[in-house]
Protein backbone atom coordinates (compact mmCIF):
# COMPACT_ATOMS: atom_id res chain seq x y z
CA UNK A 1 0.00 0.00 0.00
CA UNK A 2 1.46 3.38 -1.08
CA UNK A 3 1.68 6.06 1.60
CA UNK A 4 -1.02 7.76 0.63
CA UNK A 5 -3.51 5.37 0.74
CA UNK A 6 -2.12 3.95 4.30
CA UNK A 7 -2.35 7.61 5.53
CA UNK A 8 -5.74 7.75 4.40
CA UNK A 9 -6.80 4.23 5.93
CA UNK A 10 -4.90 5.17 9.45
CA UNK A 11 -7.56 8.05 9.46
CA UNK A 12 -10.26 6.23 9.28
CA UNK A 13 -9.11 3.86 12.06
CA UNK A 14 -7.19 1.40 10.56
CA UNK A 15 -4.45 0.39 13.23
CA UNK A 16 -2.70 -1.80 10.62
CA UNK A 17 -2.16 1.26 8.65
CA UNK A 18 -1.13 3.20 11.87
CA UNK A 19 1.71 0.50 12.59
CA UNK A 20 2.92 0.49 9.25
CA UNK A 21 3.36 4.16 9.66
CA UNK A 22 4.71 3.80 12.95
CA UNK A 23 7.27 1.06 11.17
CA UNK A 24 7.71 3.05 8.11
CA UNK A 25 9.22 6.12 10.71
CA UNK A 26 10.59 4.47 14.10
CA UNK A 27 14.49 4.41 12.51
CA UNK A 28 14.35 7.70 11.18
CA UNK A 29 12.44 9.31 14.41
CA UNK A 30 14.85 7.56 16.82
CA UNK A 31 18.02 8.48 15.04
CA UNK A 32 16.61 11.69 15.01
CA UNK A 33 15.54 12.09 18.13
CA UNK A 34 19.22 10.73 19.38
CA UNK A 35 21.19 13.17 17.11
CA UNK A 36 19.38 15.77 19.06
CA UNK A 37 19.15 14.77 22.56
CA UNK A 38 22.36 12.85 22.80
CA UNK A 39 20.27 10.03 25.03
CA UNK A 40 18.83 6.97 24.03
CA UNK A 41 16.28 7.24 26.95
CA UNK A 42 15.84 10.32 25.97
CA UNK A 43 15.67 9.33 22.50
CA UNK A 44 13.32 6.81 23.27
CA UNK A 45 10.72 9.30 25.01
CA UNK A 46 10.96 11.69 22.27
CA UNK A 47 10.19 9.06 20.06
CA UNK A 48 7.09 7.14 21.88
CA UNK A 49 5.62 10.97 22.41
CA UNK A 50 5.91 11.97 18.46
CA UNK A 51 3.96 8.91 17.64
CA UNK A 52 1.82 9.22 20.20
CA UNK A 53 1.12 12.93 18.95
CA UNK A 54 0.99 11.61 15.31
CA UNK A 55 -2.07 9.21 16.03
CA UNK A 56 -3.66 11.82 18.34
CA UNK A 57 -3.77 14.42 15.16
CA UNK A 58 -3.64 12.62 11.94
CA UNK A 59 -6.58 13.70 11.52
CA UNK A 60 -5.44 17.56 11.16
CA UNK A 61 -2.46 16.08 8.31
CA UNK A 62 -3.62 18.06 5.38
CA UNK A 63 -0.98 16.38 3.05
CA UNK A 64 0.75 19.83 1.83
CA UNK A 65 4.16 18.54 3.06
CA UNK A 66 5.21 14.99 3.08
CA UNK A 67 4.43 12.78 5.94
CA UNK A 68 7.97 12.86 7.30
CA UNK A 69 8.33 16.76 7.42
CA UNK A 70 5.54 16.66 9.41
CA UNK A 71 7.04 13.92 11.60
CA UNK A 72 9.90 15.98 11.73
CA UNK A 73 8.27 18.60 12.73
CA UNK A 74 6.69 17.48 15.92
CA UNK A 75 9.95 15.46 17.08
CA UNK A 76 11.76 18.94 16.79
CA UNK A 77 9.19 20.74 19.10
CA UNK A 78 9.19 17.45 21.44
CA UNK A 79 13.03 17.40 21.83
CA UNK A 80 13.19 21.39 22.08
CA UNK A 81 11.00 21.63 24.76
CA UNK A 82 12.78 18.55 26.68
CA UNK A 83 16.47 20.37 25.86
CA UNK A 84 14.73 23.55 27.53
CA UNK A 85 14.47 21.57 30.94
CA UNK A 86 17.70 22.43 31.54
CA UNK A 87 20.74 24.53 30.08
CA UNK A 88 23.83 23.42 30.64
CA UNK A 89 25.22 23.75 27.05
CA UNK A 90 28.56 26.16 26.84
CA UNK A 91 27.59 27.25 23.11
CA UNK A 92 25.36 30.18 23.46
CA UNK A 93 24.48 33.01 21.18
CA UNK A 94 26.98 35.63 22.89
CA UNK A 95 29.99 33.84 20.88
CA UNK A 96 31.25 36.40 19.20
CA UNK A 97 32.11 36.25 15.28
CA UNK A 98 35.67 37.25 15.96
CA UNK A 99 35.52 33.66 18.40
CA UNK A 100 34.43 31.69 15.74
CA UNK A 101 36.22 32.92 12.79
CA UNK A 102 39.63 33.48 14.75
CA UNK A 103 42.19 32.90 11.54
CA UNK A 104 44.38 30.01 14.13
CA UNK A 105 41.49 28.03 13.24
CA UNK A 106 42.77 27.80 10.12
CA UNK A 107 44.27 24.71 10.25
CA UNK A 108 44.93 22.12 7.54
CA UNK A 109 43.31 18.91 8.07
CA UNK A 110 44.87 17.19 5.88
CA UNK A 111 47.56 17.26 8.95
CA UNK A 112 45.23 15.91 11.43
CA UNK A 113 45.48 11.79 12.04
CA UNK A 114 41.87 11.53 11.58
CA UNK A 115 41.79 8.54 9.18
CA UNK A 116 44.05 6.64 12.11
CA UNK A 117 41.47 6.99 14.71
CA UNK A 118 39.59 4.51 15.66
CA UNK A 119 35.73 4.92 15.23
CA UNK A 120 35.36 4.81 18.96
CA UNK A 121 37.74 7.57 19.32
CA UNK A 122 36.23 9.58 16.95
CA UNK A 123 33.03 9.10 18.13
CA UNK A 124 33.92 9.85 20.97
CA UNK A 125 35.15 13.44 19.64
CA UNK A 126 32.08 14.37 17.68
CA UNK A 127 29.60 13.19 20.89
CA UNK A 128 31.69 15.74 23.11
CA UNK A 129 31.35 18.80 20.31
CA UNK A 130 27.89 18.54 19.49
CA UNK A 131 27.22 17.92 22.96
CA UNK A 132 28.08 21.43 23.29
CA UNK A 133 26.26 22.89 21.23
CA UNK A 134 23.01 24.38 22.04
CA UNK A 135 20.00 22.20 20.64
CA UNK A 136 18.40 25.23 18.58
CA UNK A 137 21.68 25.14 17.05
CA UNK A 138 22.13 21.13 17.00
CA UNK A 139 18.18 21.10 15.33
CA UNK A 140 19.41 23.24 12.55
CA UNK A 141 22.98 21.18 11.83
CA UNK A 142 21.07 17.67 11.78
CA UNK A 143 18.36 19.11 9.58
CA UNK A 144 19.74 20.88 6.89
CA UNK A 145 23.65 18.82 6.94
CA UNK A 146 22.99 15.35 7.93
CA UNK A 147 19.42 14.65 6.85
CA UNK A 148 19.71 17.56 3.51
CA UNK A 149 16.52 19.63 3.95
CA UNK A 150 16.74 22.03 2.19
CA UNK A 151 17.63 25.55 3.85
CA UNK A 152 13.92 26.83 3.31
CA UNK A 153 12.03 23.94 4.49
CA UNK A 154 14.30 23.66 7.52
CA UNK A 155 12.98 27.16 7.78
CA UNK A 156 9.61 26.10 7.25
CA UNK A 157 10.36 23.39 10.27
CA UNK A 158 11.59 25.13 13.21
CA UNK A 159 9.30 28.22 12.08
CA UNK A 160 12.21 30.42 11.76
CA UNK A 161 13.09 32.75 8.65
CA UNK A 162 15.66 31.54 6.03
CA UNK A 163 18.45 34.25 7.15
CA UNK A 164 18.01 32.96 10.57
CA UNK A 165 18.36 29.41 9.62
CA UNK A 166 21.81 30.20 7.52
CA UNK A 167 22.95 31.99 10.60
CA UNK A 168 22.65 29.26 12.80
CA UNK A 169 23.66 26.71 10.24
CA UNK A 170 27.00 28.59 9.84
CA UNK A 171 28.10 29.11 13.41
CA UNK A 172 26.89 25.58 14.05
CA UNK A 173 29.38 24.33 11.55
CA UNK A 174 31.76 26.37 12.40
CA UNK A 175 31.77 25.85 15.92
CA UNK A 176 31.65 21.99 15.68
CA UNK A 177 34.87 22.11 13.08
CA UNK A 178 36.97 24.38 15.40
CA UNK A 179 35.71 21.98 18.55
CA UNK A 180 36.94 18.96 16.83
CA UNK A 181 40.30 21.22 15.37
CA UNK A 182 40.48 21.76 19.17
CA UNK A 183 40.40 18.08 20.29
CA UNK A 184 43.13 17.24 17.96
CA UNK A 185 45.46 20.28 18.67
CA UNK A 186 45.47 18.98 23.08
CA UNK B 1 32.04 42.61 -4.75
CA UNK B 2 36.20 43.44 -5.83
CA UNK B 3 37.99 40.08 -5.75
CA UNK B 4 40.74 42.02 -3.89
CA UNK B 5 38.72 42.69 -1.52
CA UNK B 6 38.23 39.20 0.14
CA UNK B 7 39.98 38.55 3.13
CA UNK B 8 40.44 35.26 4.36
CA UNK B 9 38.41 36.22 7.13
CA UNK B 10 35.77 36.81 4.73
CA UNK B 11 36.10 33.75 3.53
CA UNK B 12 35.67 32.14 7.00
CA UNK B 13 32.74 33.92 7.78
CA UNK B 14 30.34 33.03 4.66
CA UNK B 15 32.43 30.26 3.51
CA UNK B 16 29.75 28.12 5.20
CA UNK B 17 26.79 29.40 3.48
CA UNK B 18 28.04 28.39 0.40
CA UNK B 19 28.36 25.05 1.30
CA UNK B 20 25.97 22.50 -0.72
CA UNK B 21 24.05 25.91 -2.22
CA UNK B 22 23.81 27.42 -5.30
CA UNK B 23 25.19 30.95 -4.62
CA UNK B 24 26.09 33.48 -7.50
CA UNK B 25 26.00 36.75 -5.84
CA UNK B 26 29.12 38.81 -6.49
CA UNK B 27 30.87 38.10 -3.04
CA UNK B 28 30.05 34.33 -3.27
CA UNK B 29 31.67 34.30 -7.19
CA UNK B 30 34.63 36.06 -5.31
CA UNK B 31 34.76 34.03 -2.42
CA UNK B 32 35.18 30.93 -4.62
CA UNK B 33 37.77 32.65 -6.68
CA UNK B 34 39.53 33.23 -3.54
CA UNK B 35 39.45 29.87 -2.41
CA UNK B 36 40.44 28.08 -5.27
CA UNK B 37 44.56 30.65 -4.96
CA UNK B 38 44.41 30.45 -0.89
CA UNK B 39 45.84 27.68 0.31
CA UNK B 40 44.39 28.23 3.88
CA UNK B 41 40.82 29.19 3.16
CA UNK B 42 40.64 25.51 1.04
CA UNK B 43 41.86 23.76 3.83
CA UNK B 44 39.15 25.70 6.29
CA UNK B 45 36.28 24.60 3.40
CA UNK B 46 37.53 21.06 3.07
CA UNK B 47 37.41 20.96 6.86
CA UNK B 48 34.31 22.31 7.54
CA UNK B 49 32.98 19.68 4.14
CA UNK B 50 34.44 17.08 6.32
CA UNK B 51 32.73 17.91 9.68
CA UNK B 52 29.45 17.15 7.89
CA UNK B 53 30.64 14.13 6.25
CA UNK B 54 31.76 12.87 9.94
CA UNK B 55 28.69 14.32 11.28
CA UNK B 56 26.44 12.25 8.50
CA UNK B 57 27.91 8.80 9.06
CA UNK B 58 26.78 9.02 13.09
CA UNK B 59 23.55 7.20 12.86
CA UNK B 60 22.09 5.49 16.04
CA UNK B 61 20.13 2.22 14.95
CA UNK B 62 17.01 1.37 16.99
CA UNK B 63 17.55 -1.31 19.45
CA UNK B 64 15.02 -4.19 18.48
CA UNK B 65 13.41 -4.30 22.50
CA UNK B 66 12.34 -0.76 21.73
CA UNK B 67 10.66 -1.78 18.86
CA UNK B 68 7.84 -3.59 20.54
CA UNK B 69 8.30 -1.11 23.66
CA UNK B 70 7.02 1.91 21.18
CA UNK B 71 4.43 -0.59 19.72
CA UNK B 72 2.92 -1.84 23.18
CA UNK B 73 3.08 2.12 24.30
CA UNK B 74 0.93 2.99 21.32
CA UNK B 75 -1.36 0.13 21.83
CA UNK B 76 -0.53 -1.37 18.13
CA UNK B 77 0.48 -4.60 17.02
CA UNK B 78 3.06 -5.93 14.37
CA UNK B 79 0.23 -8.49 13.41
CA UNK B 80 -1.14 -8.73 9.95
Amino acid sequence: MNEELLIASAKNGDRKALSELVKKYEQTIYSFAFKVCRDREKAENMMQETFYSMIKSLHQFDGNSKLSTWLYRIVVNHCLMEARKNSRYTFVEQETDESLFDEKYIADWSTLPIKNLETNELRTILDSAIDKLQPEYRVVFTLRDVEEYSTEETAKMLELSVPAVKSRLHRARSFLRNEITKAFQN
Amino acid sequence: MNEEKVTCKDVMSHICESLSEEINSPKCVAIKDHIENCEGCRSYFDSVEMTIELYKKCTETLPDDLHKKLMDYLELTDEQ
